[in-house]
């Protein structure tokens, strides 16, 4: 694909790689920066970075899926391979059982000696293996995960909207940290030396590397080359190319789409499981949370390589990687570097992620590639909130809630239904952003967590009065989103995803994580009023009814959880009903057809991310006010993951969408009564959850309450006669306000015009004088011109004038009969 | 007449690739225009220039105020309204809704309004003049993807209409409609004409261009080769031989 150059687009490729070759510049110029730059433990994160990387482009050449759960997989195989050499067991992801619920009925009813028969949780080989079975073992399991990756989830989502696919993703990323959290717990886990290289330093003249290091790097290097060999080289290469543009490019080629993509699948989850085993055998360990993290300057370089280029996804991985050492260097060495607290600034090395995306996708607006990821795809249809809903659904929702969570439920379960309506705003949030107007926004909770803690710096610090921080965390919030909003002015779809969450892993770290604001191990604490204070167990007599049982949760906190639910609820279907609501539907549904209706797009999307910011900022406060104290866990990007995945889930598009992914989320109401009811341990739970993720999304693509809807429609359509007796607009008589047209006279040349005219009584001196008086051949200018010719003159009066001879000139014998 | 639509000397340009070269074109209120030319002459390339949508050269005079640096929102609210060729239709509102979002113009108190009371009475009256004009009323509250081809494009020009435009550009609008149903559209041209809406009518049926248009462009390569009455125009050898080639000849 080459496209002519204008000079703007040379300077855009141009002042980014000034920019590169200044910073390197200074880089090399300066030997402490260059020794922390080339370091040898930078060059070994670049390498796991740009496998990861190398394994996302190797997927969405193959099929078009952006898989933010690459990096997990490299997680997955590396813990695969480490359990393999210690203890010689295969383990297995734990599937659902489907006869547990009988147990836990037989559970509940107190036999807790029952059982039934359980799926193998691993296979063992005995002792514990050697390298290379370990390795080969390993390798084989990524290929199958791959194939079952493509075979179960990803090739019945390839027509599903982007945002499906997206979903199952995150589906499979929560699922395999769920596994290995539920095997291994979240502790460290030791991971052996590779046998035939060790940790002797290498000499290399501009800097030193160990041995392992500098085979991980030549590895990756090996592989980069090698993939791109096979794809531009190979008849399998052209054929995936080929699928690419279509899918019957490949089939003429005589290879099977699908077959293809099964490839891929396979290939990208060997090359990262690969690396994932060699880095962590490099680094010694393990953990299920820093590698999966790695996605987002993994994709930060695919980003770079346009999701296309191996050798530029390859050096902009390594940069990513290699500037991490170094900023870590500059900030404990360089007075000019930014400091909290008389520290440096944490996290600064994730901001550079984000910089490079903000910076690519500024730079290259529209040039990035089309297929399915320039659009959030066809989302599920978004319906007006109808007169009955407005009406009943909040009080209903208010009482059916309300009554049973003050004076009925355990605290537990009190405690998931506070859950569920925290949830249900930030799901809400995402209806307005993702459901209206069709943008991805991956850092709802870093919104979330912004206003948190505004409200509790602003409640302990500043004394202000209950509800006066909710509405400052929110505007704080606002700011937030606004400022997201502006890259969602360039790009949209999946790029948006991935700067978005590039946005929340920084903020993770810069903000969550600085010990200045956090208020460090003990989190923040909020001023709450003693009311509606989760931890009060006092009980209040209002209007002789006895309200809370002096057990915590304080009932009263959900009672304020449910009022903000309710009030936010009906703004979000106000604005669905209303012509913010139908411009950014238009907007979400075609962003140029509603520029050129005359919506101003730009203004309507940084609108829509401010109120979705303002809807999960209250939610923040919310969640603030409830718990009390502000811990970072709450607003981390995965669990903006989660909840984008069960606000999808829900029914992505309106307030019962919303509602329904409340019930779903961790913690929440249905979890809750598995855990308690069920007996499912936690760890279960979010095992579940993002098993159920990827299969509901791969069941249900539009949501369950999308699919809800369309059932109930099919059901309607199914007890309703068919409908077919609209008045057929194009077969209604001529008036004389409306006359045939020219069009009738000039039968000769457009042929059947005349002859299929229904109203035939008025027409005879319109179309056969002129078809008599001119023959054939020479017919269409003098029976065009005609009428025509008798209208122009007499246009050239009054406007009024000219409309009227412009309807009579147009078929003045039709229209003088008339009269 | 007064001069509504003026493109002095307008170009687009795609890489190396003239689209537009340098055309000069004028809309008067109350005139059908037609453009046409070739496939590949630049005719939507032309309205992509004077809607907003693609960025061009030269200037763009509408309603006696250069616009060809303005934002294609503005364009539309200054009363240059466009149809698409390819109907882009918002599929999740109902017809009425589609209207809407053309004919309405939102600002901060509407919005903050819209929060609270969002079902306040509007003034729908051009919502339902050009549900009238176009004949499709009685399809105000279903979707688009429930009506026929012919249907929808009647609501994307209906679209368009609603925003009450002085002048409307239509791409292709009678594409895929047959002899019936197209005859039948330009007769609902005229009456938008009458309305007090000018028409820049870009189409390959050349029965509908020749038959309601007042006067006509004719392109090839980006530049005009010809311009005059329908009946001038189907005379002029130029346009025989480029455009209507031998088939005038049958």
């Amino acid at each position: 694909m080459t496209r002519p150059r204008t000079p703007a687009a040379r300077l855009r490729t141009a002042v980014p790689a000034l920019v590169v070759v200044a910073l390197l510049a200074v880089i090399l110029a300066k030997g402490d920066y260059r020794a922390n730059f080339f370091s040898g433990g930078g060059f070994a994160l670049g390498a796991l970075i740009a496998a990861i990387a190398l394994g996302v482009v190797v997927t969405y050449r193959g099929s078009g899926v952006v898989n933010l759960a690459g990096a997990a997989v490299a997680m997955y195989a590396a813990y695969v391979y480490a359990d393999l050499r210690a203890h010689g067991d295969l383990f297995l992801p734990p599937l659902p059982n489907p006869l547990a619920p009988i147990e836990g009925l037989v559970h509940l009813a107190g036999d807790d000696g029952f059982s039934v028969p359980h799926w193998p949780t691993s296979v063992s080989f005995g002792a514990a293996m050697g390298f290379w079975p370990a390795l080969v073992l390993a390798l084989v399991f990524c290929a199958l995960f791959g194939l079952v990756l493509h075979v179960a989830v990803f090739r019945p989502l390839r027509h599903a909207p982007v945002l499906a696919k997206v979903v199952a993703s995150v589906g499979v990323l929560l699922f395999l940290q769920a596994v290995v959290v539920r095997r291994f717990s979240t502790t460290t886990q030791v991971v052996g030396p590779l046998p035939f290289v060790d940790k002797t330093q290498v000499d290399l003249g501009l800097f030193k590397i160990t041995q392992e290091q500098l085979f991980v790097v030549c590895l990756v290097l090996v592989l980069a080359v090698a993939l791109w060999a096979l794809f531009q080289r190979s008849r399998f290469g052209l054929a995936v190319r080929a699928a690419a543009e279509n899918e019957k490019g490949a089939t003429v080629l005589g290879f099977s789409a699908d077959r293809l993509a099964a490839a891929t699948w396979v290939l990208s989850t060997v090359v990262t499981g690969l690396l994932g085993i060699f880095v962590a055998s490099v680094n010694s360990s393990v953990d299920p949370n820093t590698m999966p993290a790695l996605i987002v300057p993994a994709v930060t370089a695919a980003l770079v390589g346009g999701f296309t280029s191996f050798g530029w996804t390859t050096l902009a991985a390594f940069g990513l990687g290699m500037q991490v050492s170094l900023v870590t260097f500059l900030g404990a060495n360089e007075s000019w570097f930014p400091k909290a607290g008389g520290l440096p600034v944490p996290g600064v090395d994730l901001l550079v992620p984000l910089v490079v995306i903000v910076a690519v996708l500024a730079l290259r607006g529209q040039s990035l590639p089309t297929r399915g990821v320039l659009g959030p795809g066809r989302l599920p249809f978004s319906p007006t909130a109808r007169p009955w809903a407005l009406r009943y659904g909040g009080p209903g929702l208010a009482v059916v809630a309300l009554i049973p969570g003050v004076f009925f439920l355990s605290p537990a379960m009190r405690d998931g239904l506070t859950n569920t309506l925290t949830g249900i705003v930030i799901c809400l949030s995402i209806v307005v952003l993702t459901g209206f107007i069709g943008q991805i926004s991956l850092a709802q909770t870093s919104f979330a967590g912004l206003s948190a803690y505004t409200v509790a710096s602003l409640s302990t610090h500043h004394g202000w009065p209950f509800p006066l921080p909710i509405l400052a965390g929110a505007a704080v919030a606002v700011v937030a989103g606004v400022l997201v909003a502006l890259p969602a002015l360039r790009v949209r779809g999946v790029h948006l995803a991935i700067a978005t969450l590039a946005f929340a892993v920084a903020v993770d770290k810069v903000v969550f994580a600085n010990s200045w604001i956090n208020g460090g191990f003990d989190g923040a604490t909020v001023t709450t009023p003693a009311l509606i204070r989760s931890q009060d167990t006092a009980t209040h007599h209002i209007l002789g009814v006895t309200i809370g049982d002096g057990t915590q949760p304080n009932p009263l906190t959900l009672v304020f959880c449910l009022v903000v639910v309710v009030a936010l609820g009906y703004l979000v279907a106000n604005l669905r009903r209303s012509l913010t609501g139908r411009q950014m539907l238009a907007i979400r549904s075609n962003e140029r057809a509603a520029a050129a209706a005359g919506v101003n797009v730009a203004a309507v999307k940084v609108l829509a991310f401010g109120v979705s910011a303002f809807i999960a900022g209250v939610g923040g406060a919310v969640i603030a006010y409830r718990t009390g104290n502000v811990t970072p866990d709450k607003f981390l990007y995965d669990k903006s993951l989660m909840f984008f995945a069960f606000a999808y889930l829900g029914g992505i598009a309106s307030v019962s969408g919303a509602v329904t992914g409340g019930l779903l989320v961790g913690g929440g109401l249905g979890f809750t009564v598995l855990n308690r009811v069920f007996g499912l341990p936690d760890e279960f739970v979010l095992l579940l959850g993002g098993l159920g993720l990827v299969v509901t999304a791969v069941l249900n693509p539009e949501g369950v309450a999308g699919k809800a809807r369309t059932d109930l429609l099919a059901l309607q359509r199914r007890f309703r006669p068919p409908t077919l007796a609209d008045p057929p607009t194009l077969a209604d008589p001529p008036t004389p306000a409306d006359p045939p047209t020219p069009a009738d006279v000039a039968t000769p040349t457009t042929g059947p015009v005349a002859s299929t005219e229904p109203t035939a009584s008025t027409e005879p001196t319109a179309s056969t004088e002129p078809a008599t008086t001119v023959p054939p051949a020479a017919s269409v200018p003098p029976a065009a011109s005609t009428p025509v010719a008798a209208a122009t003159p007499a246009a050239s009066g009054s406007p009024a004038g000219s409309r009227v001879s412009g309807s009579a000139g147009a078929a003045p014998a039709v229209a003088g009969e008339a009269r | 007449m007064s001069e509504l639509l003026r493109t002095e000397s307008m170009s687009v340009v795609y890489g190396g690739l003239h689209a537009v070269n340098g055309l000069d074109l004028r809309v008067d209120e109350g005139r059908l225009v037609g453009l046409i030319g070739p496939n590949g002459a630049g005719k939507t390339s032309f309205i992509d220039g004077i809607s907003g949508f693609t960025r061009t050269q030269g200037a763009i005079h509408f309603r006696g105020k250069r616009v060809d640096r303005e934002p294609a929102h503005r364009r539309a609210r200054l009363g240059l309204g466009r149809t698409w060729q390819s109907l882009e239709l918002f599929e999740d509102l109902t017809v009425r809704e589609n209207l809407q979002v053309g004919a309405e113009r939102q600002t901060v108190g509407g919005f903050l309004l819209d929060l609270v009371r969002p079902g306040r009475r509007r003034d729908q009256s051009d919502v339902d003049w050009a549900l009238d004009v176009l004949g499709i009323a009685h399809l105000a509250d279903r979707l688009p993807t429930e009506i026929s081809h012919g249907q929808r494009k009647l609501v994307g020009a209906g679209r368009t209409l609603a925003a009450r435009p002085a002048l409307i550009c239509m791409d292709e609008p009678a594409a895929g409609l047959d002899t019936t149903e197209s005859e039948q559209f330009g007769r609902r041209l005229r009456r938008i004409v009458e309305a007090g809406v000018s028409i820049l009518l870009v189409d390959h049926d050349m029965g509908l261009v020749m038959g309601v248009c007042d006067e006509v462009y004719v392109i090839e390569f980006g530049t005009k080769i010809a311009h005059g009455t329908p009946a001038q125009v189907v005379a002029d050898e130029r346009v025989r031989a480029a455009y209507l080639g031998t088939k005038a000849g049958i």
